[in-house]
């Protein structure tokens, strides 16, 4: 909004002067009963106006209006323009947020499209790791338990084998623990006797 | 403690000694007879190895007991033993000397273990056929085993003939047990 006082082609003194001569000359008119030629015709018809007081108050108003535009229209004026000033620069500063945050969504949005497409990959990376990882653990675990089972049966085996022996073994010994009793009891002078005879006689074939 | 290396010492000593003397047999007899002494008689036993008694001392009671029974390099050999502190060595210095004597004359020593007593008809036969077999003449000694069920066992040097019952059995547990192994 314009400043009022710049505007008007009037100067301010020349008002106050204009005004200062109104009053008192519309003052003297009044006073002096000059224009009640003027006066009564209209207040006979109707219209009770006194024209000297009129222009003194004109006068008045010539005076006052400067007066009223420097203490309350100007500072008024001037606060709207700072307010509106503001406005303009804060619907700015809005603008500017805005088509900052915008860009910034922008960014934003493409970050995250390009994260979600890193964790994509990621995730299908890590996927592909723990499949190939359970392969080979199934693999190894397979390999190991095969491992296990030949050994089992390797041990077992080997188990059976020696329990077979030591049957077969504890057979001959007890066969043969039963054979020295019999011949221990059926053992007699006479055929110790030839059983030394015999061996005499076949270490002289023996030499 | 008897040390086999100190007796074989004083064995070779006494033994060269004695054959330059040519008292090989009448030593052998004497060492013989101590040492059974000293195996058989526990309170001769006890005073030989007694810490308590000085080796004067016990050279003069083995003076009493043996210089008029022994030849005098027997007496001679005694009294170093105990001279020296070597009591224990008695018996191994028997033992070694036996066997000095045996591989001087080239004899072949055999023990002979069967399970009753041998009769001498058999024995005589046995050292024959060992003389014969080992080409020496032959010098056995012979002990009972009841273990042996029957039949007779003799060792000579590194040999041992078996011809005992118990001596058949195991050689048969051992053929048994080895072909045993040889199915599994």
């Amino acid at each position: 909004m314009s400043n009022p006082e710049q505007k008007s082609s009037v100067p301010t003194p020349v008002k106050f002067v204009l005004g200062l001569a109104m009053m008192a000359g519309g003052t003297y008119l009044s006073v002096s009963g000059t224009l009640d030629s003027i006066n009564k015709p209209l207040a006979e018809k109707g219209i009770p106006i006194d024209l000297g007081i009129t222009v003194a108050v004109i006068g008045v108003f010539l005076i006052l209006f400067p007066v009223i535009q420097s203490f309350y229209l100007n500072p008024l004026q001037q606060a709207i323009d700072e307010r509106n000033n503001d406005l303009e620069s804060t619907f700015a500063e809005v603008e500017e947020l805005r088509t900052s945050m915008t860009k910034m969504r922008a960014e934003y949005e493409q970050r995250l499209a390009e994260k979600e497409a890193e964790a994509r990959n990621q995730i299908q990376t890590a996927i592909k790791e723990a499949q190939q990882l359970r392969q080979s653990l199934m693999a190894e675990a397979t390999e190991r338990a095969d491992a296990m089972v030949r050994q089992a049966e390797i041990e077992i085996a080997a188990d059976r084998t020696q329990a077979l022996t030591e049957i077969r073994a504890s057979v001959v010994n007890l066969s043969l623990a039963a054979a020295e009793k019999v011949v221990g009891e059926t053992m007699t002078s006479d055929r110790n006797r030839k059983l030394v005879a015999t061996f005499i006689d076949e270490l002289e074939v023996a030499k | 403690m008897a040390d086999n290396r100190v007796a074989k010492r004083y064995a070779q000593a006494l033994f060269r000694t004695a054959k330059d003397a040519d008292v090989i047999k009448a030593v052998e007899d004497d060492l013989n007879g101590i040492a059974n002494l000293v195996q058989n008689d526990e309170s001769f036993q006890e005073f030989l190895m007694s810490p308590h008694v000085s080796a004067d001392e016990k050279i003069a009671i083995a003076d009493k007991l043996f210089s008029d029974r022994i030849t005098a390099l027997s007496m001679r050999a005694v009294r170093l033993l105990l001279e020296k502190g070597r009591e224990a060595e008695f018996v191994n210095l028997r033992d070694g000397f036996i066997a000095l004597r045996r591989e001087s004359e080239g004899v072949v020593y055999a023990e002979v273990v069967t399970a009753e007593v041998l009769e001498n008809d058999q024995r005589q036969k046995l050292e024959m056929q060992l003389a014969k077999k080992t080409a020496c003449s032959v010098e056995a000694t012979y002990s009972v085993d009841p273990h042996l069920i029957g039949g007779i066992r003799v060792t000579y040097g590194a040999n041992v003939l078996d011809g005992s019952v118990t001596g058949r059995f195991r050689t048969l547990r051992e053929v048994l047990l080895h072909d045993v192994l040889k199915q599994v």
